[in-house]
């Protein structure tokens, strides 16, 4: 590996250049919604106004005769299709029943959008009310209402799904390790604290936007979707259609953040194209996308954790509660729970552990994946609760850290051996590079402004990927990939890769993306996976192919013709580890606070896109900061309230404070060249830390994300 | 529905174009002239996706009836580079001003209006000007480089090894 980085270095010195950067600055980026096709409909649904209800009848007669609608199309026709990631329990058109505010019982093509709307609107749906569940407690009662009766039957995608102890569970699990009880018994003292997370949405700027028609047997999809290969496998499986006869188009994305991974246009679109014969559009709007797609999981987390004398961690139990919503669709992960439940001390020695999480389902907007998924919730959750117990044992909330940080070796909260990132360094650089000042030296001491502290942890992403690369004339490679581009610049992650490990300069490698019947299948972008996954399918691409010209003896300059297969499987556990220390003040007459100066200290491993990685962290850094200090997703009574961008607010420029970055770059991971992944590195710690700094400035402990002016002047010590 | 004959002037280019009255200019700019650089973000002149100059002016043509281009000169991304980028769009490239590069048209746009009023804007300046686009991605910072960049005040490439 030496060797490898050395060869490397000069190429990766280069300064980096998005490979579509040119498109995107000119506007020549094709996104899913510019795509255009002859004869193309325009479609629009019909939305369940209840949060749950049976379909009495519905009648679609006016809405057919209006001039204009080529298609209208209901439940009756789509049953008893049904689409989701692993378990597919989301109705492409409901039939019986609706489940939330939003559900879909009928759609539309017509010639335009306009037509489709109006058509809509006459659609007359006649529903009975249920009894709604709305909130996460209620769906675990005795006697509360079953919302998905017929489980048995749904598909599920890989694998069998797990027994659950209440039908209104989409998943649980448990994990437990060394001797909880002993560990409490022999504590010095035992803290529990409960805390409570909103739902939010990925807020990626692009609503979703997909196309469908037939071409002969072939079902063709331009789309937003992230992964095109699961794509192509949930549809076949919800629509009964081979998989080589569905080809997705996926492009330049426009932000994903997770929620893109789950797709729920394209199977009723391809109802409206095979009931027209003609290309179907449904353009996503921003309002809808709020209302009726997949968000992060709202969630209740009580933490319970015994500590020595010396605030050494003994023992530790949690019990996550996540509402799912209407529909587990979203999550792709095989416990039906989003990615990282299970991590509610995350980054610390933990001798013995019970952690119980359980998502349930409810009559709420169908919860799936965002950005780290699960870890902002039990983040916030735990880093608070480590500075709730540092502050009552007197100890600076940085130095509980420092004396309880996983080490090598030991083991965390998954009972697992820890071999990430050296903790007690990471601190020592954030300690320094902060400037950190010990709070505790003014006890009872109002000052308006203090620090905050909070650690997080993300595993680096695992899966397998190919992708083929061959020589083209003078000198020049081509890499064919599956990998869309959401934003992460994976495409000029390749290139990087594969010139370094070439020796030959950058615009001599081209990297081109190809639908899904034309290039190697690839698990899509996401899970913290593109840089160890994909990335390593390119360099191995690039040493079979310095093997080939090694064996042919030939260079490349005179090697055209000769093509390889990068394959990768990346199955290492391993994690890395990145700290904020953030100083804030608190304005004492309104309790709104200011963020007057960030640090973060982030081990990445190996450094390939430069400008790539620090837009990373630095986006994922304010990505945090919006859901630590505003993001909500409203629900009264089941009805999302902050139904636009102008409600649902999202950091602005002006709200991005002076932010310090650090990298570790000493400690390889398992990714070409030792590099690592940051995608979902930075965010989840944020809200953590604000709250952390907010009652070291005032005094004031907000249990619940956001952090907000209300809620800091509520909590003031009075 | 009443419709208006409308003729408009987009990056150069003569448009004439009967519209109905209600239409946006954003789905003429995109749906009948094919110019689809500008993006429709949340359709409620918040997140400034939309952002084109009318007359030299930044403004949302999610917002604004087709019908108010009438006789006027619209620029669009498309419209900023001659045969180069600007110095403003290769510093978005080089600077980490984008990723998705969804907000991209309307920040390059919003940007080229604050650089026509105020060539070399300071941090604050650049904050108040560039409020009205959001980014979900970059978190903003390598937007400002790119503008100080390009005003020839600052911007500077993270090196290699930080
Ligand atoms: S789309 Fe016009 S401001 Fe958001
Ligand atoms: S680059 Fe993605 S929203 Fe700005």
């Amino acid at each position: 590996m030496t060797g490898v980085a050395e060869r490397s270095a000069s190429i990766l010195d280069q300064p980096e250049y998005r490979v579509e950067g040119r498109d995107k600055v000119t506007g020549a980026a094709r996104y899913a919604a510019d795509v255009v096709m002859p004869g193309m409909l325009q479609a629009a649904y019909v939305t369940s106004p209840y949060a749950h209800a049976r379909i009495v009848s519905i009648d679609v007669s006016a809405a057919r005769a209006l001039p204009g609608v080529r298609a209208v199309i209901t439940g009756a026709d789509t049953k008893p299709g049904r689409l989701g990631r692993r378990l597919q329990d989301w109705p492409i058109l409901c039939w019986d029943r609706v489940l939330f505010i939003g559900d879909r019982v009928a759609a539309i093509a017509a010639d335009t959008a306009a037509i489709a709307d109006e058509a809509a609107r006459l659609v007359e749906v006649e529903y009975e009310e249920l009894p709604a569940v709305l909130d996460a407690d209620a769906a675990l009662a005795a006697g509360a209402p079953v919302l998905h009766p017929d489980a048995a039957n749904y598909a599920f995608l890989g694998g069998t799904r797990a027994q659950r102890s209440h039908p209104n569970v989409q998943g649980q699990a448990l994990h437990e390790h060394g001797d909880v009880e002993a560990g409490f018994r022999t504590s010095h003292k035992v803290y529990e604290h409960t805390f409570t997370l909103p739902r939010t949405h990925q807020a990626y700027i692009e609503p979703r936007a997909t196309l469908v028609w037939l071409d002969g047997e072939t079902v063709r999809v331009v789309t937003t979707n992230k992964a095109p290969f699961a794509l192509r496998q949930h549809m076949s499986v919800a629509l009964g259609v081979p998989e080589p006869r569905i080809v997705v188009d996926a492009g330049h994305i426009g932000g994903d953040f997770g929620g893109k991974g789950l797709s729920i246009d394209e199977f009723v679109l391809y109802h409206l194209a095979r009931a027209t014969g003609r290309p179907v559009r449904a353009l996503t709007r921003y309002a809808d996308d709020l209302q009726a797609t997949n968000t992060r999981h709202a969630a209740t987390i009580t933490l319970r954790t015994g500590v020595d004398a010396e605030g050494r961690i003994l023992a530790h139990t949690s019990r996550v509660l996540f509402d799912g919503g209407a529909y587990a669709a979203g999550k792709p992960v095989i416990t039906l729970m989003p990615g990282d439940a299970m991590l509610t001390l995350a980054g610390y020695r933990v001798p013995a552990a019970r952690v119980e999480a359980t998502t349930v389902y409810t009559n709420q907007v169908p919860a799936g994946h965002a950005r780290a998924p699960g870890q902002p919730q039990n983040a916030f959750a735990a880093e608070s609760h480590i500075d709730l117990i540092a502050r009552d044992l007197a100890i600076d909330p940085l130095e509980f850290r420092e004396r309880n940080i996983v080490r090598h070796g030991d083991v965390d909260v998954t009972g697992k051996p820890w071999h990430g990132t050296d903790g007690p360094a990471l601190l020592a650089r954030l300690r320094t590079a902060s400037r950190y000042g010990p709070s505790l030296a003014r006890p009872n001491q109002v000052n308006w402004w203090g620090w905050g502290v909070a650690l997080g942890v993300r595993h680096v992403g695992r899966g397998r990927a190919s992708m083929v690369l061959r020589t083209l004339a003078g000198g020049r490679v081509e890499l064919r990939t599956g990998v869309s581009d959401q934003g992460g610049g994976a495409h000029t992650l390749f290139q990087r890769i594969v010139a370094a490990e070439l020796s030959i300069p950058l615009d001599r490698v081209a990297v081109s993306r190809g639908t899904t019947d034309a290039v190697l299948s690839d698990p899509g972008v996401g899970g913290s996976r593109v840089t160890p996954v994909q990335g390593s399918a390119a360099l191995d691409a690039a040493r079979k192919l310095n093997a080939k010209l090694a064996e042919l003896g030939r260079s490349i300059d005179d090697a055209s013709e000769i093509e390889v297969t990068g394959e990768a499987a990346q199955e290492t556990h391993e994690a890395s580890t990145y700290a904020y220390a953030l100083r804030v003040t608190i304005d004492r007459e309104t309790g709104s606070l200011k963020i007057d100066d960030a640090t973060l200290v982030a081990d990445v491993g190996k450094v390939i896109n430069p400008v790539a990685l620090r837009g990373q962290l630095e986006g994922g850094f304010i990505f945090g900061l919006g859901q630590a200090v505003m993001e909500e997703l409203r629900v009264e009574d089941g009805r999302v309230v902050t139904a636009n961008l102008g409600d649902y607010k999202l950091p602005t420029i002006a709200d991005a404070p002076p932010l310090r970055i650090e990298l570790i770059t000493d400690h390889p991971g398992p990714g070409p060249f030792g590099a690592k992944s940051v995608g979902e590195l930075a965010n989840p710690a944020v809200g953590a830390a604000v709250a952390n700094a907010v009652q070291d400035a005032c005094g004031a402990r907000v249990m619940s994300l956001p952090v907000t002016a209300e809620k800091i002047w509520a909590e003031l010590p009075k | 529905m009443s419709t208006h004959r409308l003729s408009f002037t987009l990056n150069g280019t003569k448009h004439e174009l009967e519209v109905a009255a209600d239409r946006l200019l954003i789905e003429v700019i995109r749906d009948d002239c094919g110019a689809t650089g500008t993006k429709l973000g949340c359709a409620v002149g918040v997140c400034g996706a939309c952002s084109v100059l009318v007359d030299g002016e930044l403004l949302s043509a999610c917002l604004l009836p087709a019908v108010f281009a009438d006789g006027r000169r619209i620029t669009t991304v498309e419209g900023l580079a001659k045969n180069d980028l600007t110095p403003l769009q290769d510093a978005f490239i080089r600077e980490g001003g984008f990723q998705c590069g969804i907000c991209t048209p309307g920040q390059l746009i919003a940007a080229t209006a604050l650089l026509s009023e105020q060539p070399r804007p300071d941090h604050e300046a650049i904050r108040t000007w560039m409020m009205g686009n959001l980014c979900r991605c970059t978190g903003y910072y390598g937007i400002e480089r790119a503008i100080q960049k390009a005003s020839g005040v600052g911007g500077q490439s993270p090196p290699n090894r930080l």
